[in-house]
């Protein structure tokens, strides 16, 4: 079957007021099949916030292309008039869930409006009774209490519903590919519980399929993503699956990622967590050599001088020429 | 202070203390540099600048440079003297209220509200009016201080309020501190930079305000000041005899005076509301 | 019922805190002109008494004291005398309810320079002059800068690279500096318009062509003076809050949903109006200042010239008839636009719906 998502090396700069160039995502090249979900993990300030812009087709100054391509279904959406990636690619082909649900819906507009606007903004229909029925029903088959949901302003909805409505709202054209970015941080547990439940009912009930899933948390991971990516200024730096990258991580960097991450697994508990020392390297500078060299704990004196690429290790993708 | 730090590398911070440094220095160096005399006729009435009488003469023959001079330094005064006045009043209205919270500061908000919603010129008329023989300027810059403190209550309850809730306040809270103590000892200290600037844009203000209340013949009595040299010009038909010499000048510097206060606001404000600092 | 409606309760709430604030305006327009020396009747005494007798003097002076209210009269109006034959005169406070009761009828007594000619009359005669300039111009100047600052922060093309210093430096300058400068240059140095005044003043007021036409040109400056600062103040104002609307997270969010144009210029603009809004209800009073300022300046026959002779001419009856109007005016509109607001917000909606 071919790929719903295909990146194909793929680089996106920013360009400050004072001309200055920050190339945040310098060559992400991955697949998605359909019916999977990846994972994304890596520190703040790796390019995963870029990357999905670039995902979404999303590209409005400060930020700009440098070159690659995104194809979902075979359609470089990069390359579409913005016109046409408004009406048929954002929401449709594919579409967001970003993080801090809490400020993404207008305040002074009650929520039912704002789905209706989505809908009517794709054409599908100029119906009242047909939208708001069908906003209903998709509201209750969520979970949500589709009557006092819909007519209430977000600043009446506590912060783990207000999640949840914005992913009922991201979902309501059943886009192809859903990105949900750090979907339940900031939440308290029991309403993460809840967003995590329901994203797994809109897996089983076929309304989601492909996802891409970004998060810092590790039992998130694992158990939601299928494989991961670990992203490292600007560059994937190992891509394999879930037990792969997780246990046996084979780049230096997810293994002190993943060291870092805390997790109160049983096994686990013994492990202290290592924060990773230094810092990420300045995106506006050129660089070569290993990116992550610097605060690598097994660096040896050629990584600063050798360009990385990804190379096929035991069964998966690592961006080291040292491992094994 | 951090704070300071972010103000001086704004563009709009420094633009606006500019301009007030420089009304300052004309204001307090030519009379150390050269004789300004306001009493003594140097010409005929409304004669046009020379290289002798840089700015001409008024309606009297005398000489609008010195006037100009002598009027700046009586309104900066009033503007300090009401800045001065304003500040105080505004911060402990502001700072009591912000602090207590709760009944005291639902009243203390509605009686800002109060004065805020009157309109102050109405009051400054009113004021000014009823005293007809002593209006000195202290007296005047008391009158200004008195109505125009509410945009400070207004601030400052806004910055006190949002200390109450920090750590160390609650702390000296619990160890048994009363509320002058908490107030003199943990909330003013930190607000210091920020009533800094309230001072400097109330006093800013207060010279606004006195223009405009002299320039309607309200103003101080037998005293120069710039709202006073606009009420003559006026009143002398400067306007259609087009000695633009005895009224621009006072418009002028009145105009970069308020162009600095507007500038030095919106950079204060872009710097002390986190809401617009992203 | 009261319990169940929300905004009514909301409404009675604000109403009657600008009655209080009413109430204490009045005060204040009571006090203080009677904090100095001057006394009506003694100026008024101080122009008639040099031509009459003695005892015609006395009677003129009761006569006055009479009418301004300061001695005890019964019910048919003979004056209350004490033991020795002089008038008892009313406390202050009697003196006050008395002043109440006739501002809330719209009676504030008569004018003592152009006596005995009510202030009511000359109010009546200024007012239409005011409201026909300051209505058309404060309305208009506050959509109109509005609209524009709302289309330069969407468009930040060349008009807002023009426009926003521009408007910058214009807003900044007072407003009675601005009028001094609109008359000079154009009425003085290029002498496209008429200088000072409502009119032509050889021509009689009345509904005819060469009135109205001489009214129109003697408007167009006080009006330009008063709308291009509320222009310039308000596009700034509606520019910042606009960009910063188009910066949020709820934007971003449409945006990526595949929102329109046109529904995301909705949403910034409706939101951007709110603290707009809320600004207009704090800085109305001084844009009424400004304007009256404005009147003063192009000795334009309205509230702020009558404002002015009077201030100029100590006849203190008109300074406090037309000081009380205008607060009242100003109290009104700042009503009227915590309702509105009220109304528009969903999130104070919202906050007073949930104490139901």
């Amino acid at each position: 079957m071919p790929a719903i998502l295909e990146v194909e090396d793929l680089r996106l700069h920013y360009l400050t007021r004072l001309g200055k160039r920050v190339q945040a995502v310098d060559g992400v090249s991955f697949q998605l099949q359909p019916g999977e979900i990846l994972g994304i993990a890596g520190e703040s300030g790796c390019g995963k916030t870029t990357l999905v812009s670039g995902l979404m087709g999303l590209l409005m100054p400060p930020l700009h292309l440098s070159s690659g391509a995104v194809r979902i279904a075979g359609r470089d959406i990069l390359r579409l008039p913005p016109a046409e990636v408004r009406r048929s690619v954002l929401g449709r082909d594919i579409a967001m869930i970003p993080q801090g649900a809490l400020n993404s819906l207008n305040p002074t507009r009650k929520i039912r409006d704002l789905a209706t606007d989505v809908i009517l903004a794709h054409d599908e229909g100029a119906d009242r009774r047909a939208i708001q029925e069908r906003l209903r029903e998709r509201f209750t088959r969520i979970g949500l209490e589709a009557d006092a949901v819909l007519n209430a302003y977000p600043v009446q909805l506590p912060a783990g519903m207000k999640q949840r409505v914005v992913i009922g709202i991201s979902t309501l054209l059943n886009p192809r590919i859903v990105i949900a970015d750090e979907p339940s941080s900031a939440l308290d547990v029991s309403s993460q519980k809840a967003v995590i439940q329901l994203l797994f009912n809109l897996l089983d009930e076929g309304i989601v399929s492909s996802m891409v899933f970004i998060t810092h948390e590790l039992p998130l991971l694992r158990h939601v993503a299928g494989r991961i990516a670990v992203m490292y200024a600007g560059q994937i730096v190992e891509i394999g699956t879930t037990e792969q990258v997780i246990f046996d991580g084979r780049q230096p960097y997810t293994r002190a990622l993943m060291g870092s991450m805390l997790s109160a697994e049983p096994g686990q508990k013994s492990r202290k967590p290592v924060a990773i020392e230094g810092a990420p390297p300045n995106l506006g500078e050129p660089i070569s050599g290993c990116r992550f060299a610097v605060r690598c704990p097994v660096a040896q004196p050629d990584c600063p001088q050798r360009d990385q690429v990804l190379r096929e290790v035991a069964g998966r993708h690592v961006r080291c020429h040292h491992a094994h | 202070m951090k704070l300071l730090r972010h103000l001086l590398r704004s563009p709009g911070f420094l633009v606006g203390a500019l301009l007030l440094l420089a009304t300052l220095l004309l204001a307090f160096l030519p009379p150390l540099l050269m004789e300004l005399d306001t009493s003594r006729r140097a010409g005929l009435a409304y004669m046009p600048p020379t290289s002798g009488r840089w700015l001409g003469t008024d309606h009297l023959g005398l000489d609008m440079f010195a006037l100009l001079v002598s009027g700046l330094r009586s309104s900066l005064y009033v503007g300090f003297l009401a800045g001065i006045v304003a500040t105080v009043l505004g911060t402990l209205i502001g700072v009591y209220g912000g602090y207590k919270g709760g009944w005291i500061d639902d009243v203390l908000t509605a009686c800002t509200n109060l004065f805020l919603v009157i309109p102050s010129l109405i009051v400054l008329i009113l004021l000014s009016g009823s005293l007809q023989e002593g209006r000195s300027l202290t007296l005047i810059a008391l009158f200004i201080g008195c109505t125009t403190w509410t945009w400070s209550a207004r601030a400052v309850r806004a910055q006190a309020a949002s200390l109450r809730s920090r750590d160390h306040v609650a702390l000296a809270r619990i160890n048994g501190y009363g509320t002058l103590g908490i107030v003199c000892l943990h909330i003013l200290p930190y607000l210091l930079s920020y009533l800094f600037m309230v001072f400097i844009l109330q006093t800013a203000s207060g010279i606004l305000t006195e223009s405009v209340i002299s320039m309607l013949g309200l103003g101080p009595y037998d005293t120069v000041s710039l709202g006073n040299l606009l009420n003559q010009a006026i009143r002398n038909e400067a306007l259609s005899d087009g000695a633009w010499w005895a009224f621009f000048p006072p418009m002028l510097l009145i105009t970069v005076i308020a162009f600095a206060l507007y500038v030095l606001n919106t950079s204060m404000e872009g710097v002390f509301n986190p809401r617009l600092r992203k | 019922m009261f319990r169940q409606h929300p905004t009514l309760r909301y409404i009675t709430a604000r109403a009657g805190w600008y009655a209080l604030t009413f109430l204490v305006a009045v005060t204040i327009n009571f006090w203080l002109p009677r904090l100095g020396e001057a006394n009506p009747v003694d100026t008024l005494m101080a122009r008639v008494s040099g031509s009459m007798d003695a005892q015609a003097a006395r009677e003129r002076e009761e006569s006055y004291l009479r009418e301004f209210g300061l001695v005890q009269t019964d019910d048919t109006g003979k004056i209350l005398r004490a033991a020795d034959g002089t008038p008892l005169r009313t406390s202050i406070l009697t003196q006050f309810l008395r002043y109440l009761r006739m501002s809330l009828q719209g009676d504030f007594g008569r004018s003592i320079v152009q006596h005995p000619r009510p202030v009511s009359d000359i109010i009546l005669t200024a007012l239409p002059w005011t409201l026909a300039l300051q209505i058309p111009a404060l309305v208009l100047g506050w959509f109109i800068g509005n609209g524009l600052g709302a289309l330069a922060a969407y468009r930040r093309g060349v008009l807002d690279k023009v426009f926003y210093p521009v408007a910058l430096l214009v807003s900044a300058i007072p407003s009675f500096c601005f009028g001094i400068l609109l008359v000079y240059i154009f009425g003085v140095q290029l002498e496209w318009l008429p200088t000072l005044g409502g009119y032509d003043e050889a021509l009689n007021p009345g509904f005819n062509a060469a009135f109205l036409s001489s009214a129109a040109t003697y408007y167009i400056l006080p009006f330009l003076s008063v709308f291009l600062l509320v222009v310039g103040g308000q596009a700034i104002g509606m520019r910042s809050m606009c960009i910063y609307e188009l910066g949020t997270d709820y934007v971003r969010y449409a945006k990526l949903m595949g929102v329109r144009e046109s529904t995301i210029v909705r949403y910034m603009f409706r939101n951007a109006m709110l603290p707009q809004l809320t600004g207009l209800a704090l800085t109305l009073g001084g844009m009424v200042g400004g304007a009256l300022i404005a009147e003063m300046v192009f000795s334009y026959p309205g509230l702020g010239l009558s404002v002015l002779t009077a201030i100029q001419s100590l006849d203190y009856p008109v300074i406090t008839g037309c000081t009380l109007l205008v607060t009242t005016c100003v109290l009104v509109a700042n009503f009227t636009v915590d309702i509105l607001i009220g109304f528009l917000d969903p999130r104070i909606r919202a906050a007073r719906e949930g104490e139901a």
